[in-house]
């Protein structure tokens, strides 16, 4: 059923749980992890730290939140339609166009399509939850600390350890979302 | 090292990496215990404990991943809680305890991953 135009509920939640989220996830990473990486006494005079930190809190603290956001959505919302029981009369064996309405199922009637979902959403379903813990920490550090972070090396460098483990995390959630998208779209 | 300039103790914020650590590890200890579905009497199992969904309404239709995440959100906070009520004020081995959260990260890492849990699931 049409729910934003031509999209229907399913194709909009979807969107925003992999392009909204997943873009600003990315654009907060990279703006917060340039951040943190030239936060150094030899780089910044005082008012270079002072202009900069409010703009490394927006990121770490915004990466944080969508990292939630995209997880409670992608979990509570979209992974539900996902893994959803065809009725009765469907043939599970077979990929036909009733199937389609249930991508877990119409993954699973092919061994060819199999993996998509016994590798990459059983992966991406569980890794990308490490995420958000990970860039929570961040957040609390660089808000913490704020203008006192750059005197701090071990903890800059702990910061830029976790915000690349939050990527990872969610970045490979997001590439098997993607693939996984393509192969058998919620929609 | 605070550069020889006065700054605030580290403890907080070892606490926050340390929680971290946790529920990462707590989820992949999750997703094993789903996977082994150890009977508990009955038709309770593992699996079955972990479908918050179906057990508390919380999600419709998410199924053990519910109780997954719910229990390492809850592991993550309860930890965080209880690390930086301990560590407030202090100076601490920073090293030492992002050693310890980055070890933590690196096994919920390897418990979420497929060929790995796989290998717990029940045979027949």
């Amino acid at each position: 059923m049409p729910f934003f135009g031509e999209i229907t509920e399913r194709e909009f939640w979807t969107l925003i749980h992999g392009m909204v989220l997943g873009a600003l996830f990315l654009l907060a990473f990279g703006g917060g992890f340039a951040g943190v990486w030239s936060l150094k006494q030899r780089l910044l005079t005082t008012e270079g730290v002072e202009e900069r930190t409010p703009r490394l809190l927006a990121g770490t603290v915004i990466m944080a939140v969508v990292a939630w956001l995209t997880v409670i959505t992608g979990t509570f919302l979209v992974y539900p339609w996902y893994r959803a029981t065809p009725p009765e009369g469907i043939d599970r064996a077979l990929q036909s166009e009733a199937l389609a309405e249930f991508p877990r199922f119409w993954l699973l009637a092919n061994e060819a399509t199999a993996n998509w979902h016994e590798f990459g959403m059983e992966w991406k379903e569980h890794v990308a939850w490490i995420a958000p813990f990970l860039a929570t920490a961040v957040a609390f550090a660089v808000a913490y600390y704020g203008l006192q972070l750059i005197r701090r090396e071990e903890i800059r460098r702990a910061v830029m350890v976790f915000m690349t483990l939050a990527f990872l995390a969610a970045g490979a959630a997001g590439l098997y979302g993607a693939l996984i998208t393509k192969a058998a779209a919620v929609g | 090292m605070s550069n020889g300039v006065e700054t605030k103790p580290n403890g907080p914020v070892a606490a926050a990496f340390l929680a971290a650590g946790i529920g990462s590890f707590v989820l992949g200890l999750m997703v094993i215990l789903a996977e082994m579905a150890i009977n508990l009497g009955g038709e309770t199992t593992t699996r079955t404990i972990l479908d918050f969904s179906k057990n508390y309404g919380l999600g419709s239709g998410v199924g053990p991943l519910s109780g997954k995440v719910a229990i390492a959100t809850i592991a993550f906070v309860v930890s965080w809680v209880i690390a930086h009520l301990a560590l407030r004020g202090k100076e601490v081995n920073f090293g030492r305890y992002l050693a310890a959260a980055v070890i933590l990260v690196a096994i919920g890492f390897l418990l979420t991953f497929p060929p790995f849990f796989l290998l717990f699931e029940p045979s027949g």
